[in-house]
């Protein structure tokens, strides 16, 4: 395993409070959430096993080297909760999982009965391909046709917040914090002003 | 490729836009050496990216000072040659290449006449690059032939046909382990994102000649900004998921300014039309 202090990138003299702080924005950088449907999910899992691995290495070792410690580490969130009662649509989301688009659109297709889940799956095939457009229309359907349902509505308010999700520090709300200037000023400085 | 994918400069670190220009100077010198006299013409910020992404992560940049091709007269500081530059310069003339037979094609014997002067031009440059990189030529080759078919048939899925331009600048990474797949996907929502904001760009003047535009085949003709910059929005949001798995060392915090702060706001210049006026100014023309 690599050094604790390294994969959380700071030095071994940090700290608690330092530790801390950099677990929890590397927590916040890799969450389950920002990568939900997202075809490169297990990387981000990797590395929110690593960090957690070493933060939980680095306060064993500093309360001692034993005993137990309450682990604040952030559990695991990628378990797929939901399931399916209809057997093609389970076999669908296995095939989705791990990666099979092409095998699980074709069975998907075969299905004459159009429902929730239906669109719901066709949606998330959709996500995983970049499709961002139709991701979008089947999700809407799938909420339209079964409003109650958790899974669905949390898919379709992912796509809503657009590129919501994880930004480094200084890149906090996106352009709107730019309020400062007008678009003309800000767009004289994007490079290309002669200037690069 | 149109020059969308730039840094915004009052946020950018000083060491971070010396990158940038060391990048931009060394990819043209690379160019000059490799190709040519001609091909640096066609040196642009779409493949100044390309280049810093090519970048092994750990690679530090080395500067280094050269002539500049603009101005002979002046010594400019250049990244050293590497061969995430020279995959970066051979893929830049194939795709430049490919884009002037675009317009040979879309725009008509007289209108694409200059295109037609200027792939004349490139042509030795492009044969010599296509047998460096021949599987991305011919990718390349592939996509544009499937767009071409789907314009012909006036697609209307968005989606579809943004897909044929995405993939093609997704195979300028190389497929290979966990940094090519990351590269894969960033790569494939920044072709995405390319390929809508130009359809948007193109909206008023394709209604007018009455050409296909998918923005306008999949909204309506006078398209719909909210619904379309959210999806250009998800595409963003795919990037920079995509940017933070990735080892990018020391180009991370100019990668992290381009796609958090440049391409929103020239996404924002393309809707309100301020774009025409930003993209005019050439970006061969060095003033410093």
């Amino acid at each position: 395993m690599r050094d604790p202090y390294s994969v959380l990138g700071v030095s071994p003299n940090a700290s608690d409070e330092e530790v801390k702080k950099a677990y929890r924005e590397l927590a916040r950088k890799y969450h389950p959430d920002n990568y939900q449907n997202n075809p490169l999910a297990d990387l981000a899992e990797e590395k929110m096993k690593e960090i957690n691995e070493a933060y939980d290495t680095i306060t064993k070792q500093r309360s001692g080297g034993g005993g137990y410690q309450s682990s604040q580490s952030y559990g695991g969130g990628y378990q797929q909760s939901y399931s399916s009662n209809n057997s093609t649509y389970a076999r669908v989301r296995s095939m989705i999982n791990g990666g099979d688009l092409a095998g699980a659109e074709r069975l998907l297709f075969e299905v004459n009965q159009r429902d929730g889940e239906w669109y719901f799956l066709s949606g998330s095939i959709a996500y995983r391909k970049g499709w961002m457009d139709e991701a979008m229309q089947n999700y809407s359907r799938a909420v339209q046709m079964d409003p109650n349902n958790m899974e669905y509505r949390q898919a379709l308010a992912i796509m809503q917040r657009g590129a919501g999700g994880y930004r480094p520090a200084g890149y906090g709300g996106g352009m709107d914090s730019l309020d400062c200037c007008t678009t003309m000023l800000c767009l004289n400085c994007l490079c290309g002003g002669g200037h690069c | 490729m149109f020059g969308y994918v730039r840094p915004y400069r009052p946020e950018l670190k000083c060491k971070d836009f010396d990158l940038y220009r060391a990048t931009y100077c060394g990819l043209c010198r690379c160019l000059r050496r490799r190709y040519g006299l001609i091909a640096p013409m066609f040196l642009n910020f779409d493949f100044t990216f390309l280049a810093l992404v090519l970048w092994e992560g750990e690679e530090r940049w080395e500067p280094c000072r050269g002539r500049c091709h603009a101005n002979p007269l002046v010594k400019k500081t250049m990244c050293v040659q590497s061969p995430a530059l020279e995959l970066a310069a051979d893929e830049s003339v194939v795709l430049a290449w490919w884009k002037l037979r675009d317009s040979v094609k879309d725009e008509g014997f007289f209108g694409g006449l200059p295109a037609r002067g200027l792939s004349l031009l490139l042509g030795r440059a492009y044969g010599k690059a296509a047998r460096r990189v021949p599987d991305f030529d011919r990718g390349v080759k592939v996509c544009l032939e499937e767009l071409e078919k789907l314009e012909q048939e006036r697609c209307p899925s968005l989606d579809r046909t943004a897909d044929t331009f995405a993939r093609l600048l997704q195979s300028a990474a190389p497929a290979q382990g966990e940094q090519g797949r990351i590269l894969g996907q960033l790569l494939y929502h920044l072709g995405r994102w390319i390929y809508l904001a130009d359809a948007r760009d193109d909206l008023s003047e394709d209604q007018a000649a009455g050409r296909y535009n998918p923005v306008a085949a999949r909204y309506g003709p006078s398209g719909d900004d909210k619904a379309l910059a959210l999806t250009m929005d998800q595409s963003l949001g795919q990037m920079g998921a995509a940017l933070q798995l990735g080892e990018f060392g020391c180009r991370k915090a100019l990668l992290e300014n381009m796609i958090y702060l440049g391409l929103p706001l020239v996404q924002r210049a393309v809707f309100d039309g301020s774009w025409a006026q930003i993209k005019k100014q050439k970006i061969w023309r060095h003033d410093t």
